[in-house]
C-alpha cells in the first residue's frame, strides 16, 4: 500500500511541476498553451546537450553536476518560452481564443517536428543517470534520487507560490489575471509581467524534463505529449489558475493512476483515473480548489 | 469558459476527419497506374516518425540495397525497380493515409509493413488496388486471419513466437510466469497466444500504458505474484525501461522480451547492468545469420551503418516481390499472387521459403537472443 503511495507521488510531482506552468498561463491570460508539454521536451534536451557538453564526469559528482545542469536548463527553457509567447502569442492576444488556440497546437507540433530534424527520431539516453541503491522505508522501495527529485521538485512549488503570493511581482500577475487593461492603467508593464510568468513556466516544465530524462534516461521528441496531456488534467482537476490547487492536482492524478492500476490493472488504469476526474468535476466544476475563480495567476 | 475549449478539441477532431476522409476520395486512381511500361514500383510503409522511427531506416536501406542490386543485374523483366517510401509512424491514421498515397503513386507490389497495428487498416486499401503485400515485419495473427488472398508474411507470426517462448519458458524450468503488453495489436497478440500455450503458469498479465516514462503501478503490481520469469512483448523503448525499472524495484528472475524489442536502443535505455541476461524471441537478425558476412559488408559499405532488426526481412521482400513478378511475367496483382502461392524453395535469411494455406512462413524461425554486454546474441535457436 504504501508502495502504490510512493508510486502515484512520485509520478504526481512530475505532473504537478509540469501542470504549474500550464495553470499560470491559463490564470493571466486564459491561454491553453498546448505546447507547454513540449517545453518539457526541450527541458529534457536541453539538458542532455549541456550535459553532452559538460563531458565526462565521475559518478560521484552527479548529482551537483545534475543540480548545476538543472539551473542552466531552467534557463534556456525558460527563454524559449518567452520567445515563444512573443513570437506566437501575443500577437494574437487580442484575436478570437480559438485562433490562439489553435496557434498553441501548431507551436506544439513546430516544437516537436522541429526537435526531431534537429536530434532525429531516434531515442536518446541521458548520459548521466540517477540509478541508486533502494531502501525499504515503511514498506516501500524508494531510491534516496527519488527523494532528491521530489525534493526539487517541492522547493520549486513553494518557491513559486511564496514569488506569485508574496511579491510585487507576484501582485502584478494577479493584477493582470483579474484585469489586464485596468492594470497597464495602473502603470504595470504587462507584456513584460506576461513575459516572466511564461519565463517561470517554462522554467519549471524545463526542470521537469531535465529531472524525467536523468531520473527514466530515455528522452524523444514526443515525450512531451502525454505529459502535457497529464499536466492539463492535473491542472483542471486542481482548479486551473489556482497553484496549490494545481500542485494537489498532478499528486491526485498520480495516485489516481497508481490505485487505478492496482485495483484494476494496466488497462483499466485511464479508464479509471479518468473516470473518477469526470465524476469529480460533475460534483466540483471548479476544480479542487477553485473557488477563488475571480483571482486567477 | 470551459465550454470553448471543448468546442475548440470538437472542431480539431472534426478537421481531421475531414483530412481523412479526403485521403479515402483519392482511392481507385491506382489501378490506371499498374501498365506494364516503365519502371516497376515497390511500395514500402515504414515507420520514419513517431516511436518507432528507429527501425525505418533499418529496412528502407536493406530494400534499397536489393533493389540497387536487381537493378546492377538487369531489373526485372527487362525494367527497372523502384522503390518507394511512405512514412506510417506506427499510427494506423497515419499508415492509411500514406498507404493511400502509395496507392495513387502506382506503386505494383508492397513490400513494406513493420507495426501489425499500423499495417491492418492498410490491408483493404491495397486489397481493393490489387496490389499484393509482402509484409516483411509486422506479425500479429490478426493481419492473415481475414484470410486476405494478397497478403503474405514473411516474418514469423505472432503464434508462432509465442510457441518460441513457451518452450524456452519450459526449458529455464520458470514456475510462475508474468506477461506484459502494451496493448497493441502485435502486442497483445502474442501475449494472448503465450497465455494460451502456458496455461496456469501465467500469474499475472500486466498492460501497461506506451509512451510514458514511469511503469513503477505496473511493476508493482506484476511483482506482487512473485514471478520467476517475466516475457515483454511490445517494443524496445518501454521495453528498456521496464528491464531497468524492474532491476531497480527487486525483481531478480528472468525477463524475456518479443521481437519488437530487440533493438541496440534497449540495453541503452536499460542501462548495460539492467539489461544484462535479458532473452528475446527473434528471427534471424544480421548479427545471428549464419553466412552473411557479405551482405553486412556491402550493407556497410553503402550505408556506413551497421544493419539492424528487420534489415534482412526488408532486403528478401524485395527479392521475393522480384522474384514473383518475374514468375507471373508482369506486375499484374492476380498472377503476382499466383506467382507468390507458387514459390517454393526460394533462398532468403530465414531458409527456403514456401507458403502455408494461410500464407505465412512454415517455420517461423525464431530463436533466443541473450543481452551480453549490451548487445543480443545468440542465446539458442531452439532447433
Amino acid at each position: 500500500m504504501t508502495q502504490l503511495v510512493w508510486n502515484g507521488l512520485f509520478v504526481g510531482s512530475f505532473y504537478a511541476l509540469v501542470a504549474l506552468g500550464y495553470s499560470m498561463v491559463y490564470g493571466i491570460i486564459k491561454l491553453l498553451n498546448f505546447a507547454h508539454g513540449d517545453l518539457y521536451m526541450l527541458g529534457a534536451f536541453t539538458g542532455f546537450a549541456v550535459l553532452g557538453a559538460a563531458g565526462g564526469v565521475p559518478s560521484s559528482l552527479s548529482l551537483p553536476l545534475l543540480l548545476g545542469v538543472l539551473l542552466a536548463t531552467m534557463a534556456i527553457t525558460g527563454l524559449a518560452g518567452v520567445a515563444l509567447e512573443r513570437v506566437a502569442y501575443r500577437p494574437l492576444r487580442r484575436a478570437p481564443r480559438l485562433s490562439l488556440l489553435i496557434t498553441a497546437v501548431g507551436a506544439s507540433f513546430a516544437l516537436e517536428y522541429g526537435m526531431r530534424a534537429v536530434a532525429g527520431a531516434d531515442p536518446r539516453v541521458y548520459p548521466v543517470r540517477l540509478g541508486g541503491t533502494p531502501l525499504e522505508i515503511l514498506g516501500a522501495r524508494l531510491t534516496p534520487q527519488q527523494l532528491v527529485l521530489i525534493a526539487v521538485a517541492v522547493v520549486f512549488m513553494i518557491g513559486l507560490n511564496l514569488l506569485v503570493t508574496r511579491t510585487r511581482e507576484g501582485r502584478a500577475m494577479r493584477a493582470i489575471a483579474l484585469d489586464p487593461r485596468t492594470s497597464a492603467l495602473m502603470g504595470i508593464d504587462v507584456n513584460a509581467v506576461i513575459s516572466r510568468t511564461f519565463f517561470l513556466g517554462s522554467a519549471l516544465a524545463g526542470a521537469a524534463g531535465v529531472m524525467a530524462g536523468a531520473y527514466y534516461g530515455k528522452i524523444d521528441f514526443l515525450m512531451g505529449f502525454l505529459i502535457g496531456l497529464k499536466a492539463f488534467t492535473a491542472a483542471v482537476i486542481g482548479g486551473i489558475g489556482n497553484i496549490p490547487g494545481t500542485m494537489l492536482g498532478g499528486l491526485l492524478l498520480g495516485l489516481l493512476e497508481s490505485f487505478g492500476t492496482f485495483w484494476l490493472g494496466g488497462e483499466w488504469r485511464d479508464v479509471f483515473a479518468f473516470g473518477v476526474l469526470i465524476l469529480f468535476l460533475t460534483v466540483r466544476p471548479t476544480g479542487l480548489l477553485g473557488e477563488r475563480v475571480t483571482e486567477r495567476v | 469558459m470551459r465550454a470553448i475549449p471543448l468546442k475548440s478539441l470538437a472542431s480539431l477532431t472534426l478537421a481531421a476527419l475531414l483530412l481523412s476522409g479526403c485521403g479515402q476520395g483519392l482511392l481507385g486512381d491506382g489501378d490506371d497506374a499498374a501498365t506494364e511500361e516503365g519502371p516497376i514500383v515497390l511500395g514500402m510503409l515504414i515507420p520514419q516518425s513517431g516511436s518507432e522511427a528507429a527501425i525505418g531506416p533499418y529496412m528502407s536501406n536493406a530494400a534499397q540495397l536489393a533493389v540497387d542490386e536487381i537493378n546492377a543485374k538487369g531489373g526485372v523483366l527487362g525494367r527497372t525497380l523502384q522503390l518507394k517510401t511512405a512514412d506510417d509512424a506506427c499510427d494506423p491514421q497515419s499508415a492509411s493515409a500514406a498507404a493511400n498515397k502509395l496507392v495513387t503513386e502506382g506503386v505494383h507490389v508492397s513490400v513494406g509493413g513493420y507495426c501489425s497495428g499500423a499495417t491492418l487498416p492498410t490491408l483493404p486499401i491495397f486489397g481493393r488496388a490489387n496490389i499484393p503485400m509482402i509484409i516483411p515485419a509486422a506479425n500479429s495473427q490478426e493481419l492473415v486471419d481475414q484470410k486476405l488472398k494478397h497478403v503474405f508474411l514473411i516474418n514469423g507470426t505472432g503464434s508462432q513466437q509465442a510457441e518460441a517462448a513457451q518452450k524456452w519458458i519450459a526449458k529455464q524450468g520458470a514456475k510462475s510466469v508474468a506477461l506484459m503488453h502494451d496493448n497493441t495489436s502485435y502486442s497483445k497478440d502474442i501475449a494472448v497466444r503465450a497465455q494460451g500455450l502456458l496455461g496456469d503458469q501465467v500469474v499475472i498479465t500486466e498492460a501497461v500504458t506506451p509512451k510514458e516514462s514511469d511503469y513503477s503501478a505496473n511493476i508493482t503490481n506484476v511483482l506482487a505474484k512473485k514471478p520467476d520469469f517475466i516475457y515483454w512483448t511490445g517494443y524496445f523503448q518501454e521495453g528498456g525501461l521496464i528491464a531497468r525499472q524492474l532491476r531497480q524495484s527487486g525483481y531478480e528472475g528472468a525477463l524475456m522480451v518479443a521481437d519488437g524489442a530487440v533493438s541496440p536502443k534497449l540495453a541503452e535505455i536499460a542501462g548495460n547492468e539492467a539489461a544484462e541476461g535479458v532473452y528475446a524471441t527473434m528471427t534471424q537478425t544480421p548479427d545471428t545469420l549464419q553466412g552473411a558476412e557479405n551482405w553486412i559488408a556491402s550493407y556497410k559499405k553503402k550505408y556506413n551503418a551497421d544493419p539492424g532488426p528487420y534489415s534482412n526481412q526488408s532486403y528478401d521482400a524485395v527479392r521475393l516481390a522480384a522474384e514473383a513478378i518475374t514468375k507471373a511475367g508482369g506486375t499484374d496483382g492476380a498472377k503476382v499472387i499466383a506467382a507468390l502461392e507458387a514459390v517454393d524453395g526460394f533462398a532468403m535469411f530465414s531458409g527456403p521459403l514456401k507458403f502455408t494455406p494461410e500464407h505465412t512462413l512454415a517455420n517461423g524461425g525464431f530463436q533466443i537472443l541473450v543481452v551480453k554486454d549490451g548487445a543480443f546474441t545468440l542465446q539458442d535457436p531452439l532447433r
